[in-house]
């Protein structure tokens, strides 16, 4: 039988999570229980003190909520050591992952090595403070098709990692994180440049201070709680952003690329090569003058509908600010052999600046042997690329407005995800055209 | 301006059933019921005045007739057509719509039908690939010839099934 990682194991062989991880699962929720408590038992500490004079009202309220937080404390931990003793997981004879877990309803999971799209190791602050991570393992499937482990000593995890992506890989290679050389490593700089420059902060910022002075000249102050939200948002989407993308790394690593990064909380993602369906370079309008792209990645069964909009943001995000020349190098890693060079681009016609009178001037498309791509967006723009054996379905739509002009627009179905690749207003004969030969040229693109 | 050439080939494509006109116009009666309900409700409160049921009626008439019609345009653009490796299928008139399926990109086929859909003898047979945005539905479809379209696919599509 292939041994899991290095850590504790129960009777049958089969591993369990670090003996720790109830008293670190009660740490973590310690800021929501203190607030619960506060909440409740702050009257009675006042009554607690009419009883016994003797002790100040501060003193008094301190004690019965550090006491009420340290019993609530306590149960968690009880209840969390109950869920504890009943995970347990294990590679079975067929080679497959099994997760046994469920105090009251007993519940074990078969999951199929061949299946998994990714395997992340997170290290949340709690987890950080002892050296003890998350590991995350992603199958594929529409909902609830993550498996969590909570938690496992930071070097375990990564055994267990490496292992399970041996297996899914069906090789044998051992690597570790030392020897994976760096292929990109965003300087803090650049990322705070880049997500200040981004088109949206910039138009919020520039609202601000239009308000600013708006309000001023007419009625002195009064726009400023305005101005406050116009001002303040922005300001703390590029806070939260930097500290998540702080220290962005990109490793190389047998299995596809290993991306690192976060202040807080250390990230540890992979991009397995293979997996990647469609891509989209994107381009705000300030970022254009450092020849900067963000990318986003779709992957399937990553991202879908049923994870929150924030995490779908940052697992499905290649790259958040680098240079096209850095993007493109590994961008080729993950998806080789598009060869965006050779695409012999197709505008939309003259005609179409009467749909999209800014975005016209962008609106493109084009095939190579192996990929499709497509052009859009004029402020912030997009060059969407997908392979020809990723392709799910193809279709053109036309809207009445579309209709009047004789135009009609592209799409490349592609599993959900941020990148939706689509040429938009193009002639109605060559989006027709198109669209029978993308669909040719998917049946010959044969299988993913 | 034609331009409906661009959403059809010269391909054999097939109608859906005009039962499914039958059973999408019972939905729009059986939403009329409550509304004439509305109507004689106004008529009969005496505070409001007697011009705004008038209104009411005049305007659930006028939207009754269009979707009478637009009901009938519409299940009759839908049309499908099944080539030698994939599956066409056409539908919408204000916004048009043309969807090519390769069989090896399907992922399952669906035929459903409701309990009106099962009154009139139609069925739903929906193709799904590992895209969302896919959304190749065929409604209106006779149960045996949707019984026949579904094995069809999914032979087809078992012999050239690409996975993922």
């Amino acid at each position: 039988m292939i041994t899991l990682g290095s850590g504790l194991t129960d009777s049958q062989g089969h591993r369990k999570l670090s003996p720790v991880s109830p008293l670190l699962s009660a740490v973590s929720v310690l800021p929501a229980i203190i607030g619960f408590a506060l909440a409740i038992f702050l009257p009675s500490g006042f009554s607690f003190t009419q009883n016994f004079p003797a002790l100040r009202p501060f003193v008094a309220g301190v004690l019965v909520i550090g006491l009420a937080s340290l019993a609530l404390s306590i149960f968690v931990a009880l209840f969390q050591i109950l869920g504890w003793r009943a995970f347990s997981f294990w590679i079975d004879q067929d080679g497959d992952l099994r997760v046994r877990s469920g105090v009251l309803i007993r519940n074990e999971r078969r999951v199929q090595l061949s299946r998994i799209q990714a395997v992340d190791v997170v290290q949340p602050l709690v987890a950080r403070i002892f050296s003890m991570a998350v590991l995350v393992v992603e199958v594929a499937g529409q909902k609830d098709s993550r498996v969590t482990f909570r938690f496992l000593s930071l070097t375990d995890a990564t055994e267990i990692r490496q292992t399970l992506l041996n297996l899914a890989a069906g090789t044998q290679t051992e690597s570790t994180d030392t020897d994976s050389p760096v292929l990109f490593r965003l300087p803090s700089r650049d990322l705070a440049l880049g997500l200040l420059l981004r088109t949206s902060t910039v138009l919020l910022f520039t609202a601000t201070i239009a308000i600013l002075i708006f309000s001023y000249v007419i009625e002195g102050w009064a726009g400023i709680t305005f101005a406050l939200v116009t001002g303040g948002v922005p300001i703390l989407i590029v806070i939260v952003e930097f500290i998540t993308f702080y220290g962005f790394t990109v490793y190389d690593s047998p299995d596809g690329l290993r991306l690192r990064y976060g202040l807080l909380k250390t990230e540890n993602r992979t991009v397995p090569e293979g997996r990647v369906q469609a891509i989209d370079f994107i381009e705000p309008w300030l970022w254009r003058s450092h020849s900067w792209t963000r990318v986003a990645i779709n992957i399937a069964g990553v991202g879908s509908s049923s994870q929150g909009s924030s995490g779908k943001n940052k697992e499905t995000l290649l790259l958040p600010v680098a240079t096209r020349s850095v993007a493109d190098s590994i961008v080729a890693r993950v998806l080789p052999n598009i060869d965006i060079a050779e695409i012999d681009w197709k505008v939309a016609p003259n005609r179409a600046s009467k749909r999209s009178p800014i975005q016209w001037r962008n609106l493109a498309m084009g095939w190579s042997a192996n990929s499709f791509a497509a052009r859009r967006g004029r402020i912030t723009r997009h060059l969407m690329i997908i392979p020809h054996a990723r392709t799910q379905s193809v279709h053109i739509t036309q809207g009445p407005w579309e209709r009047a002009l004789n135009l009609a627009s592209l799409h490349v179905d592609t599993t959900p995800g941020p990148v939706s690749v689509v040429a938009l207003h193009l002639d109605v004969d060559e989006a027709r055209e198109a669209l029978y030969g993308q669909a040719g040229r998917v049946n010959q693109g044969g299988g993913i | 301006m034609n331009t409906d050439s661009a959403f059809y080939s010269n391909d054999d494509w097939i109608p859906v059933s005009e039962k499914l006109i039958s059973a999408r116009r019972l939905v729009v009666v059986l939403v009329a019921i409550p509304v004439i309900g509305i109507v004689i409700a106004l008529w009969l409160i005496p505070a409001v005045p007697s011009f705004i049921a008038w209104i009411v009626a005049a305007l659930g008439l006028v939207s009754f007739i269009w979707l009478w019609w637009l009901i009938g345009r519409r299940v009759r653009s839908y049309a499908y057509c099944e080539r030698e490796s994939d599956l066409l299928v056409t539908s919408g008139i204000l916004f048009r719509r043309l969807v090519i399926v390769p069989y090896g990109r399907m992922q399952l086929v669906d035929v459903t039908a409701g309990p009106i859909d099962r009154a009139f003898g139609v069925t739903t047979v929906q193709i799904h690939t590992a895209a969302a945005t896919t959304d190749a539905a065929i409604p209106g479809l006779v149960p045996e010839v949707a019984a026949a379209v579904r094995d069809r696919l999914a032979k087809r599509g078992e012999s050239r099934a690409a996975g993922l």
